[in-house]
């Protein structure tokens, strides 16, 4: 389908939900970042929404196209060109054999761009899923980012190409971005009162925290918490601070765990379990403005939500992924 | 002629590897990038001298944010 010339900072072929039901053994569930953007991206070129599409982080993506197809690109805004001419986020175009895509950087909003393939991605599924690990360095294309030269090879469509062309998705349904993310979280499972004081969880829900510039696919790393938040004086057996706790499994994807004083969101190449607690667990219909947050400038606000609320918003979610979403 | 070379990428800056008055060559390394936990590398888009480093160690900086300035012979 097409031939890399650039990789650009990160790009990686992911599906979602990703690689499900290895946490026991130690597999991260991988995934698209931002699930959303990469389930619109296969909607509009006709794909079930969970299909592998590339994701392209950070930008500087260039590609030439070796057949004729179609593809969307949703997410952020990187200025994508196809033979220098712009080309529209959110919409299925052709793409012919010969032509050639390129990439600016990130947008003004967001951090990650995703490429819908009609017919989907052709990489063999590794544990029922196309998604890269980078830090097991398994999954997606050999396991690794695209370089140079690597051949990617898409699908069998299941429709006529002729009809997908110029799908739209429509305006209403278009994700908001912005640079201050706001996450519904549910407290816990390590929070008030056994591990975290009142004014510390009243600290989660009220402080906007900047991303760190050490954020990536695994960890989203955060401005520190004040020493009043933590309700132990040390973890007991768990360890010397009070951020620790005995070794357990993590909440994946989405738990806030807290290192010493770095609040630290785990997410899609995230670890499976440790010894840090966890007060804060981002609901999954949120999961997706995370890998939209740009490290070193954009910031993370939590809000309150119940389980009941966080059921609801996933299901309501879920029902934007169907045709009736596009125009 | 003066060009910048900006930051691809927002981060830390974790070194600058030229200093004022060295002659540098498009593709040559100038500066390094803490991103991600990667090193990403800035490259000079020219041939130029080194006029103005405008960044340090440890610096945040933001995309697009100038960090080399070059200085061209246009002749």
């Amino acid at each position: 389908m097409l031939k890399v010339i650039n990789g650009g900072v990160e790009t990686l072929v992911e599906d979602w939900p990703g690689r499900l039901g290895y946490l026991g053994k130690g597999m991260a569930s991988s995934g698209a970042f931002d699930n959303v953007a990469l389930q619109f991206s296969n909607l509009l070129v006709g794909n079930v929404p969970g299909e592998a599409g590339l994701e392209i982080t950070g930008g500087y993506f260039e590609a030439e196209f070796v057949d004729n197809g179609v593809i969307s690109l949703t997410g952020t805004d990187m200025k994508p060109t196809i033979n220098d001419q712009p080309v529209p986020m959110w919409e299925a175009m052709a793409v012919n054999q010969g032509d050639k895509i390129k990439f600016g950087h990130f947008g003004e909003f967001g951090f990650r761009t995703y490429m819908g393939i009609a017919g989907g991605i052709d990489v063999p599924p590794y544990l029922d899923s196309k998604s890269t690990c980078i830090f097991g360095s398994y999954g997606g294309f050999e396991g690794r980012k695209l370089q140079p030269g690597d051949i990617v090879k898409a699908g069998k469509p299941t429709q006529d190409l002729r009809d997908l062309s110029g799908r739209k998705l429509r305006e209403d349904v278009i994700p908001e971005y912005t640079r201050e993310w706001r996450l519904r979280a549910t407290p816990g499972p390590n929070a008030a009162p056994d591990y975290v004081t009142k004014e510390g969880m009243d600290f989660l829900f009220e402080h906007s925290f900047k991303v760190q510039h050490t954020s990536n696919r695994s960890a989203y790393r955060l401005d520190e918490v004040p020493d009043y938040f933590f309700a132990r004086e040390n973890g007991g057996v768990g360890g010397s601070h009070p951020s620790n706790i005995v070794d357990h499994a993590y909440s994946m994807r989405g738990a806030l765990n807290v290192c010493g004083n770095t609040p630290i969101i785990l997410i899609a190449d995230g670890p499976t379990l440790g010894g840090y607690l966890c007060a804060l667990t981002v609901i999954n219909a949120d999961l997706w403005k995370i890998g939209q947050g740009t490290p070193s400038r954009d910031f993370i606000k939590f809000d309150y939500c119940t389980p009941e609320e966080a059921v609801e918003a996933r299901k309501k979610q879920k029902a934007l992924f169907t045709e009736e979403s596009l125009i | 002629m003066d060009v910048s070379i900006n930051a691809h990428m927002p981060g830390l800056v974790a070194r600058v590897v030229v200093t004022e008055g060295e002659e540098v060559k498009s593709g040559q390394e100038v500066a390094v990038i803490n991103c991600m936990k990667n090193e990403m590398t800035v490259l000079s888009h020219a041939d130029g001298v080194v006029k103005e480093i405008r960044v340090k160690e440890w610096d945040e900086i933001q995309v697009d944010s100038p960090m080399v300035i070059l200085e061209i012979d246009e002749g």
